[in-house]
């Protein structure tokens, strides 16, 4: 369960306190998808660090399956993020020196021992598991390919199965099809969502993109620093 | 817009990276410029040593012998000389040792010379006027043996004398003079202080004692052995002076000047031609007989002293005998041999009476010989009586002068330099001596007199030209003396002119050229600037990848778009360049202040200054700019092979990648690395220069390992990076490391250089000396080394040469090994110009095949030749060249000769071709070269004695030394440890060494200065997937550990590389000396700095990267 209570975020700058976020909750559960729209410089991404961890927030509290990781050491808090958060973003931020195989398990090197043990009762091991998700978004011929070698789409479905690979609690997308061509990114977007729906995550996804929100249940939209049910269909 | 503009707007908008690559440039040139510089400050600078030490002396007249001292007045009155030359003045040149009476302090090889006004007047400084009993001295001898005005010193110089030391009548217990004289003045620079004839960089000792005085304690009465020549323009284009010198030279000289004296017999018959030394040496014979071919009857006598003369039990004591054609004695006498070979003998009659001799009586002859090794001999030679003539058949003035004997009054009062019973004189020996002095008792034939006493010093004591009856005795003699004037060629008798200045100014130009010495130095440090330039120019390009695919994409060609960024490149070399020089002027001064001080045991002067060279400077500044635009161009050849798409997406893998591996990539570093080892035992076996061969196979080597690198980082990786903690992270990091495989092999290569620079270096220093001396190393197992200013002529290795040098204190066991010195130019690494003439040493042959030391090579091509390669000096080379050895360190570096090569030695206006037959490995002799002693009596019949000793010692060595010098006090002798003397070489040689490291040094530091900036920029790049791996869990520590990891690949391949290139090229020398292994604690604090360095780097580049928030690299917005 995603728990956001009153949140709000304050940048200081010179000309003074910096506003970004107020009073801003929400609550999702695993299986829920939430689409966050807005205009440029809304705080959309802002929020998506928030509920990331990546970012604490100036005042209200966020929690995922009942932790605060705002409550945790420098170092719990980079555990929760391997171990219960997934990201894709927007430029698919592969490591061009490794392989797609080797860019999948990026998370999983510095995962704990015992999670992989974990998660080897439930699919095998890490490796084993980016082999299925590699499948799963349709790259197997490319497992050994580098990023230079691939297209965007290719990419972006390579980012989505390394944000999946520890089976996270929360998958975080920041306009996961910004650079992409429709027809890809309604491909990727699809792949994202079948994902979410099999392994049963809390998928929240920031865009621009109407036609990518309209395929989420859950619609919301940032405006003046609240955010809101989506006024629009 | 023109492309100008484009460009121009380019260099303003990128100047950060356009800076560093400017300041790249910049240091390139002022290293290059600045290496040629410091050569050309040491070349001007010795040159300007010999202008100011020559004074106004552009040429000399030398001479082995003293000539009279007008024949300078004659030169100048010369109207050829008139047109080409000013003045001339003589002076009396010698080498001598000068102590300070009250403390004794003292100091050897002094130039001590004797001048009167005229010297001053030449030079055009203020007379120095000293009485007889004053000196002058320089600064330098004044501080070496801290005397002040007035102080009283003892100056003692070698006596010459005309009857040479190793003859029968040389005075071998007076070989010195010592003057007792005040100190008047020390003269500074300004006043000549440091006038020498010399090229050479050391500070000039020297004292100025009025000439008359010198030629009085000398006996030499009005003679000199120098005059000094002033051109009258020096600007005029240069001729040979040497040639119209030596022209005018032959008109002025006498006979006597070349130590011929002329005399009338008693008689009045015959001209006699004698020599100065009693004997007419072979040359001088020759000219005798030459200058009297026509016609006039010639009669060669050689007049010896007979111990004693025996016939049965009656015998003669002390008599003179003379060799001459018999048949000139008259009638009555059998001058053929008799049937079994006994040569005859004439008596005179009173000689017949004393030894109651009949025609065909047996007689026998004892006389004394001096023998070449320095001992007095009595040998025995039997004749046969052919005839007895009256007293008269002979004549006092068939004996030459020789002082002790001839000036004698009674026969008991002689005095020669060899041993008398005077007891054995008897009354009627004394009255014969009283009625008829010199006259000979007996005569023999010359054939016979030549066979016995002839020696190196000749073979007749006279010449006596006969005369017609109706010329008067004047005549004859003035016609003798005309002839000889005309035969002479005072050259072959060592009597030349010397264009000194122009010899010294060509020695000047070095025997090392610091310009190239310095650019080998100064190269790692040239190399990192350029990896800079490369690194830089590569990182402004790699910035503006997207730019350059812009530009493609408006059309631009892959060429066009080149030349603007070589136009970019060329602008900027030549602002770099511009810089360059400034600071090359600027290093050029730091390295000649650092020669003069830290250094200073390199050049063994403080007298050198830098002087500032437009072509020199020009030639660095082209050399920079040339090296630096082939960089980027090499930099910019790879982008005509992306595609526009690439460049615009600023895909820079594609862009400025590197090629992929070819098979001729790895046949390549196949190739090099089999090279490399191949070089490698070609030296180790002797078949390639050892030069070659470590350069050859480092070059090879580190070319290899560094493509080799390049292939592996490009190799697809065998293993995925999976699994949990430290080290698939560490993989991650090294995985990056290959991901910019030419950043990473520039990086290695900078790291790889230096290291092979510091091991290989420091495998090549000299260790001090370990205190044992062994019959192979470099000392030859001598303890000692022994150098005396005047000449031993006694034999120190028989009991009775050590009783006559009082060295019986000495025990028996203590070897001796005298060696004969001519001397001349030190042709070791003290001396820093070129020299013209080596000095020479000739060991006895029994060293030779001792088989001491060891060599490094030589043209030994028998089986006893390659055991002990000493005997190829006693080889006689079909085209008469001189075998000669030289130490290997002084025959490279110093003569740039090769074994077998040729070195032509001016001996006395004769040249002498000496040819290296093998050298020596790191030995005592870098200051020499060796010849046979057979070869070198032959050659400098003139040069007596010996004045080396080498010492194999028993007992206490500092009590061993002392008793050598006190025994050989009279010669002035200085002993000294054969170990230090030898790590004196070696300090040169670990000076030289510490240059090229001190330098790499910098060239290191610069090339960290690089790893960090590739090590930051690599950073700044991946910040964007810092901040993804940040996002998905990877904490600080995780980054940290990554770029320590990645650095360490990078540091370790290039240490690695370095340091096992480096120990397979110095194998065959690590061999040779002993396999002493390479790094000392100062090389190993470089290598371990740059460890420390570049691993700091590393981390201070991540937390640089890792300062500002990672995650903003994130933001889509």
């Amino acid at each position: 369960m995603l728990e956001v209570s009153h949140v709000s975020k304050v940048y200081p700058t010179p000309r003074g306190p910096l506003s970004i976020l107020e009073d801003v909750s929400l609550s999702l559960s695993p299986g829920d998808a939430a689409a966050i729209t807005g205009p440029s410089g809304s705080g959309k991404s802002t929020l998506l660090y928030l509920l990331g961890a990546l970012e604490p927030p100036t005042s209200g509290t966020i929690t995922l399956g009942g932790q605060n990781p705002f409550a945790l050491s420098p170092a719990e808090v980079a555990e929760f993020r391997n171990q219960q958060i997934g990201f894709v973003f927007q430029d698919h931020c592969l490591l061009p020196q490794c392989s797609v195989l080797e860019n999948v398990l990026v998370p999983t090197l510095v995962s704990h021992p015992a999670a992989s043990s974990d998660r080897q009762g439930s699919g095998g091991t890490d490796r084993d598991r980016a082999r299925q998700l590699i499948e799963r978004v349709g790259l197997s011929p490319r497992m050994e390919h580098r990023p230079a070698e691939l297209s965007g789409g290719e990419k972006q479905r390579v980012a989505i199965a390394r944000a999946l690979i520890l089976q996270p609690r929360l998958i975080l997308c920041d306009e996961p099809t910004g650079n992409l061509d429709p027809e890809t990114a309604s491909t990727v977007s699809a792949l994202l969502l079948e994902l979410h729906r099999q392994q049963q995550t809390i998928l929240i996804v920031v865009t621009h993109n109407a036609a990518l929100a309209a395929q989420f249940p859950v619609r919301l939209e940032l405006r003046a620093k609240h955010l809101l049910p989506c006024q629009h269909p | 817009m023109t492309s100008w503009r484009l460009v121009w707007r380019s260099v303003i908008y990128y100047w950060r990276t356009n800076l560093a690559i400017v300041l790249g440039v910049a240091t390139a040139v002022a290293v290059l410029a600045g290496a040629l510089l410091v050569g050309y400050s040491v070349r001007a600078s010795l040159a300007d040593l010999v202008n100011r030490r020559l004074g106004s002396t552009d040429a000399i007249v030398a001479s082995p012998l003293f000539f009279r001292e007008r024949l300078a007045e004659h030169l100048t009155a010369d109207e050829r000389f008139q047109s080409v030359f000013r003045a001339a003045v003589p002076l009396v040149v010698a080498e001598g040792v000068v102590t300070a009476q009250e403390s004794g302090r003292r100091a050897s090889r002094i130039k001590v010379y004797g001048v009167d006004e005229r010297f001053w007047r030449f030079h055009g400084v203020t007379p120095v006027s000293l009485d007889d009993r004053e000196v002058a001295v320089s600064e330098a001898l004044a501080r070496e043996i801290q005397v002040q005005p007035n102080a009283a010193v003892l100056v003692r110089v070698q006596r010459p004398s005309d009857i040479p030391l190793e003859s029968l009548h040389g005075r071998k217990d007076d070989v010195g003079r010592t003057l007792r004289l005040t100190t008047r003045r020390i003269l500074d620079v300004s006043a000549l202080g440091e006038f020498s004839l010399d090229a050479q960089q050391g500070e000039v000792t020297a004292a100025f004692i009025p000439l008359d005085r010198l030629q009085e304690a000398l006996e030499v009465g009005d003679r000199a052995n120098t005059i000094l020549v002033a051109r009258a323009d020096r600007g005029t284009a240069p001729n040979d002076i040497g040639v119209t010198g030596d022209s005018i030279l032959r008109d002025a000289v006498e006979p006597e000047d070349v130590g011929l004296t002329i005399r009338p017999s008693d008689d009045g018959r015959e001209v006699i031609v004698n020599g100065a030394a009693g004997l007419l040496d072979d040359q001088r014979a020759a000219a005798v007989r030459a200058s009297s071919q026509t016609g006039s009857a010639r009669r060669e006598v050689f007049t010896y002293l007979a111990n004693t003369l025996h016939v049965g039990e009656h015998q003669v004591p002390y008599s003179l005998v003379t060799g001459l054609d018999l048949s000139t004695l008259g009638a009555g006498v059998a001058v053929g041999a008799s049937a079994n070979g006994i040569p005859p003998i004439v008596l005179n009659a009173w000689a017949a009476k004393e030894l109651s001799a009949q025609t065909g009586d047996a007689l026998s002859m004892e006389y004394y010989l001096w023998q070449d090794q320095g001992q007095l001999v009595t040998k025995t030679a039997d004749f046969r009586v052919a005839g007895i003539v009256p007293i008269e058949a002979g004549n006092r003035d068939l004996a030459p002068s020789y002082p002790g004997i001839s000036d004698a009054t009674n026969l008991a009062d002689w005095d020669p330099p060899f041993p008398l019973e005077l007891r054995r004189v008897r009354p009627v020996d004394e009255a014969y001596w009283d009625d008829h002095g010199t006259t000979p008792k007996a005569f023999v034939a010359i054939e016979t007199a030549k066979q016995l006493w002839a020696s190196r010093y000749g073979s007749v004591t006279a010449i006596r030209i006969g005369r017609s009856a109706d010329e008067p005795i004047e005549q004859a003699v003035n016609r003798v003396r005309s002839g000889l004037r005309t035969a002479i060629t005072p050259a072959t008798f060592g009597l030349a002119v010397r264009d000194i200045r122009g010899q010294n100014l060509s020695a000047s130009q070095g025997a090392t050229d610091f310009g190239e010495y310095f650019i080998y130095f100064s190269f790692f440090l040239v190399v990192s600037a350029l990896v800079l330039v490369v690194l830089f120019f590569r990182l402004g390009v790699e910035q503006r990848i997207r730019e350059v695919g812009l530009l493609r994409a408006t059309g631009l060609s892959p060429g066009a778009i080149r030349r603007l960024f070589v136009t970019e490149g060329v602008l900027l070399a030549a602002v770099g360049s511009a810089l360059g020089l400034g600071g090359a002027v600027a290093y050029a001064a730091g390295l000649i202040k650092a020669l003069t001080t830290w250094w200073v045991d390199a050049v063994g002067t403080t007298e050198l200054s830098l002087h500032v060279s437009l072509p020199m400077l020009l030639a660095g500044a082209v050399g920079g700019v040339l090296a630096a635009v082939v960089c980027i161009w090499w930099t910019l050849r790879g982008l005509r092979r992306v595609s526009e798409r690439s460049l615009l997406a600023g895909d820079l893998a594609a862009a400025v990648g590197p090629s992929p591996t070819t098979r001729y990539t790895r046949m390549a570093a196949v190739g090099l690395a089999t090279l490399g080892v191949v070089l490698t035992i070609l030296a180790g076996v002797k078949m390639l220069a050892p030069a070659a061969g470590f350069f050859g196979a480092g070059a090879s080597l580190l070319a290899s390992a560094l493509i080799a690198a390049g292939i592996a980082l490009q190799r697809p990786a065998r293993r995925d990076i999976s699994g949990h903690g430290w080290m698939p992270v560490m993989h991650l990091a090294a995985r990056q490391a290959a991901h910019r495989p030419g950043r990473t092999v520039l990086t290695m290569a900078v790291l790889a250089c230096a290291t092979f620079i510091l091991v290989t270096v420091d495998a090549f220093r000299r260790e001090g000396h370990s205190g044992t001396y062994e019959r192979s190393g470099g000392t030859g197992g001598y303890q000692l080394m022994v150098r005396t200013s005047l000449p031993m002529v006694h034999d120190p290795t028989s009991e009775a040469g050590r009783e006559e040098l009082n060295l019986l204190s000495l025990d028996p066991s203590t070897t001796l090994e005298p060696l004969r010195i001519r001397p001349g130019d030190d042709t070791s690494c003290l001396n820093l110009y070129q020299p013209k003439n080596p000095r020479i040493a000739a060991p006895r042959d029994e060293f030779l095949r001792e088989g001491r030391f060891t060599f490094q090579s030589s043209l030994a091509t028998t089986d006893e030749e390659e055991a002990n390669p000493w005997l190829l000096l006693n080889r006689v080379e079909p085209d008469g060249a001189i075998p000669v050895i030289g130490d290997a360190n002084s025959m490279t570096y110093v003569l740039h000769r090769s074994v077998g090569d040729e070195f032509e030695l001016d001996n006395g206006g004769t040249p002498v071709r000496l040819r290296f037959v093998a050298a020596l490995s790191d030995s005592i002799f870098q200051s020499e070269v060796l010849m046979s002693s057979a070869n070198f009596r032959r050659l400098f019949p003139d040069q007596p004695g010996y004045q080396m000793l080498l010492v194999q010692a028993a007992g206490d060595l500092q009590k061993v030394a002392a008793d050598i010098e006190q025994g050989l006090g009279d010669t002035e002798a200085d002993a000294f440890d054969t170990g230090q003397y030898l790590a004196s070489f070696h300090r040169v040689e670990n000076t030289y060494l510490m240059t090229f490291q001190t330098l790499g040094g910098l060239g290191l530091l610069l090339g960290t200065v690089g790893l960090a900036t590739v090590l930051l920029r690599n950073v700044l790049e991946r910040r964007r997937e810092l901040a993804l791996l940040s996002a998905v869990g990877y904490r600080r520590l995780h980054f940290v550990v990554m770029a320590a990891a990645e650095n360490l690949l990078v540091v370790l391949g290039g240490l690695g590389a370095g340091a096992i290139c480096a120990a397979i090229a110095i194998a065959p020398a690590l061999a040779e000396r002993g396999g002493r292994l390479p790094l000392s604690t100062g090389a190993l604090l470089l290598l371990g700095s740059v460890f420390v360095v570049a691993m700091l780097s590393s981390l201070a580049a991540m937390a640089a990267a890792t300062r500002s928030p990672l995650l903003d690299a994130l933001r889509s917005e």
